[in-house]
């Protein structure tokens, strides 16, 4: 098949805009893990959450969806720290299997809780803007494609400034690259364990807006297909590594649509794990990973 | 410790005892038959996935082997006419062929990435199975599966019990074998340290991917004897309920012991069809996994550990318990 320059940029801005919600996921899972050396495997149920959360506030306010930001990003900040206090801060430490254990757990709870409140069935709004496009060239883009990317941009800005320029952002950086030396200079690593866990939750809970808000359906079993993505991210950008996670997002969304475009639809969710297996295979610790604990 | 193996096997015979009767006392009445079936081919499925965990690896895709096995041994059934009691084999054999598969590109990782890969992998064969292999499987709708005994014969529901109640004994006593032996002391020596292991030359990576081997092999037989039991198969068996089921019933029980997913087992299905009596439909998914994290919390060892629990903090609550009386 020939692809001329057009399409092959066409399909560069899916890839940007598609990769974003998977880097928040992943952002979000490598934050956590970081500081607390803990894998939440419920994950891609926050992001479910999230979503919910949006589609509630837009029924009831209707305000604009993108507004609604400010409403799924704290919420989903109480519901992770919450989360952290009563899950995983009385099993960590105590084997690495357990954390696994209780994420499952906490997968039933909050997709059934979701069942319960929003019903199991798929859910979908539209976004005020949805029938405009920016023609830049010869290229047709959405302009919620454009406000995606641009808030997803502010979001990961907004967290390097906190992480790179305040105290406590110093704190959750020494706590992640040393715990014992973090608690020995009288850093709180507890409240970090907190702090980490609401943050990649909040960072969920963005995910989940901009899922709605690019008109994709949704319903409370969805969350485990993303959440294996940003697993895949994860893994493919090296477990703990910020960075990483960013650029292998937006591997992953253009690997996507470019798959689309050539092999066919039903192929979209394999390549992640396509991608996954050929970098283990190549190296075993990610693209950016550290080489040994 | 005498004592105790005495009573362990006086409790093996007993639930044995118990497993073969129940159908008999009951009239071979046909729910209490169908609950069985499930819950032994549950305690093959719990004991393979536990199996895995002995040489500390862990899996959160078990229902991608379940589902191969059942989905290899109704596709050999219909093409070739032979029995099912014949395929299930084949299909565990796919299964395992799948497994060292996972088993080597995972054998390296820490369990972090091994859970995410198993994860994974599972969500991806549904996605596979239903579309792009849709020709051979039947796409969403699925396939037809041949039963293990036809329907015609009086009373199939009872052989197909017995059948599968001694298949599982055999698969347990088999996996008791392997543990008691040198595969069982090498995979502790893995579990607890892997650098001593191969200080005192143990290959991990073998030993790995047999463990791997062996526990997709049985999950794929579990798969296998379901779909042929139920009679029909779709790629729902890949979801994550069914990879989560093991995980669960392992757990709740006793993790890295023989008798945990047995009781686990028990225990959790019958709770849950109790559950579900009680007209709980989303409710009963919320008290199973309140379960899970309250016995991950508080219970580490599942409920095989519980007498030994009650015995250390008796004394402590007997104290409580008077100073509250003397008040």
């Amino acid at each position: 098949m020939d692809i001329g320059l057009d399409i092959f940029l066409q399909v560069m801005v899916w890839g940007l805009y598609a990769g974003c919600i998977y880097i928040l996921l992943a952002t979000g899972l490598n934050l956590i893990f970081g500081v607390m050396k803990v894998v939440n495997f419920a994950h891609g149920q926050l992001l479910m959450i999230g979503a919910y959360v949006t589609f509630s506030f837009f029924v009831l306010t209707g305000f604009n969806p993108y507004v609604l930001l400010a409403a799924s990003i704290p919420i989903l900040i109480i519901i992770g720290v919450s989360i952290e206090r009563l899950c995983f801060r009385p099993i960590l430490g105590t084997g690495k299997l357990n954390e696994i254990f209780i994420s499952i757990g906490l997968i039933y709870i909050l997709e059934n809780v979701a069942a319960m409140i929003w019903t199991d069935e798929w859910k979908v709004i539209q976004s005020p803007f949805e029938s405009i496009t920016v023609t830049i060239g010869s290229m047709k883009i959405p302009v919620d494609y454009l406000i995606i990317i641009v808030t997803t941009v502010i979001i990961l800005v907004a967290l390097y400034i906190f992480l790179k320029k305040t105290r406590l952002g110093l704190a959750v950086r020494a706590t992640s690259q040393n715990r014992k030396a973090a608690m020995l200079v009288g850093i709180n690593v507890e409240r970090m364990d907190m702090l980490s866990f609401g943050i990649g939750a909040g960072l969920a809970g963005a995910a989940g807006t901009l899922w709605v808000v690019s008109g994709q359906v949704f319903n409370p079993y969805m969350g485990s297909v993303p959440a294996v993505k940003a697993f895949a991210i994860v893994i493919i950008g090296g477990l703990g590594s910020i960075p990483g996670a960013i650029i292998g997002g937006l591997l992953l969304g253009i690997a996507e649509n470019f798959t689309v475009l050539t092999i066919g639809g039903a192929w979209k969710d394999a390549v992640a794990f396509l991608i996954l297996i050929i970098v283990l295979i190549i190296k075993p610790t990610g693209l950016f990973g550290e080489e040994a604990e | 410790m005498i004592e105790n193996k005495r009573l362990v096997l006086y409790l093996t015979l007993a639930t044995l005892a118990c497993a073969v009767l129940i159908p008999l006392v009951t009239g071979l009445n046909v729910y209490y038959l169908t609950v069985l079936i499930i819950m032994v081919i549950f305690i093959i499925y719990a004991s393979a996935w536990n199996f895995l965990t002995y040489s500390g690896q862990g899996s959160l895709g078990h229902a991608a082997f379940f589902g191969i096995g059942g989905y290899i041994s109704t596709l050999i059934a219909v093409k070739s006419g032979f029995s099912p009691y014949l395929t299930i084999f084949i299909g565990g054999a796919g299964a395992a062929a799948v497994g060292l598969f996972i088993g080597i590109i995972c054998v390296r990782m820490k369990e972090w990435f091994l859970a995410m890969v198993t994860f994974g992998f599972a969500v991806i064969i549904q996605v596979l199975v239903a579309s792009q292999f849709r020709t051979v499987t039947g796409g969403w709708d699925g396939i037809a599966a041949p039963p293990l005994i036809s329907s015609t014969v009086p009373n199939y529901l009872v052989y197909e019990y017995y059948s599968i109640l001694l298949i599982a004994v055999i698969v347990i006593l088999l996996f008791r074998t392997m543990l008691h032996s040198k595969i069982g002391l090498a995979f502790s020596a893995i579990r607890e340290n892997e650098l001593e292991a191969r200080a005192a030359g143990i290959d991990p990576v073998r030993y790995k991917l047999l463990a791997f081997m062996v526990s997709a092999y049985f999950a794929g037989l579990a798969g296998a004897l379901e779909i042929h039991y139920l009679g029909y198969v779709t790629p729902e068996i890949f979801g994550v309920d069914i990879s989560f089921w093991p995980i669960i019933y392992s757990i709740s029980g006793g993790l890295g012991t023989l008798a945990g997913p047995i009781i686990g087992t028990i225990v959790i299905t019958l709770l849950w069809d109790g559950l579900q009596s009680l007209g709980l439909t989303y409710g009963r998914f919320i008290i199973i996994g309140v379960i899970l994290v309250l016995v991950v919390i508080f219970l580490p060892r599942g409920l095989v550990s519980l007498p030994e629990e009650i015995k250390k903090r008796a004394p402590k609550w007997k104290v409580r318990f008077s100073k509250l009386l003397s008040k």
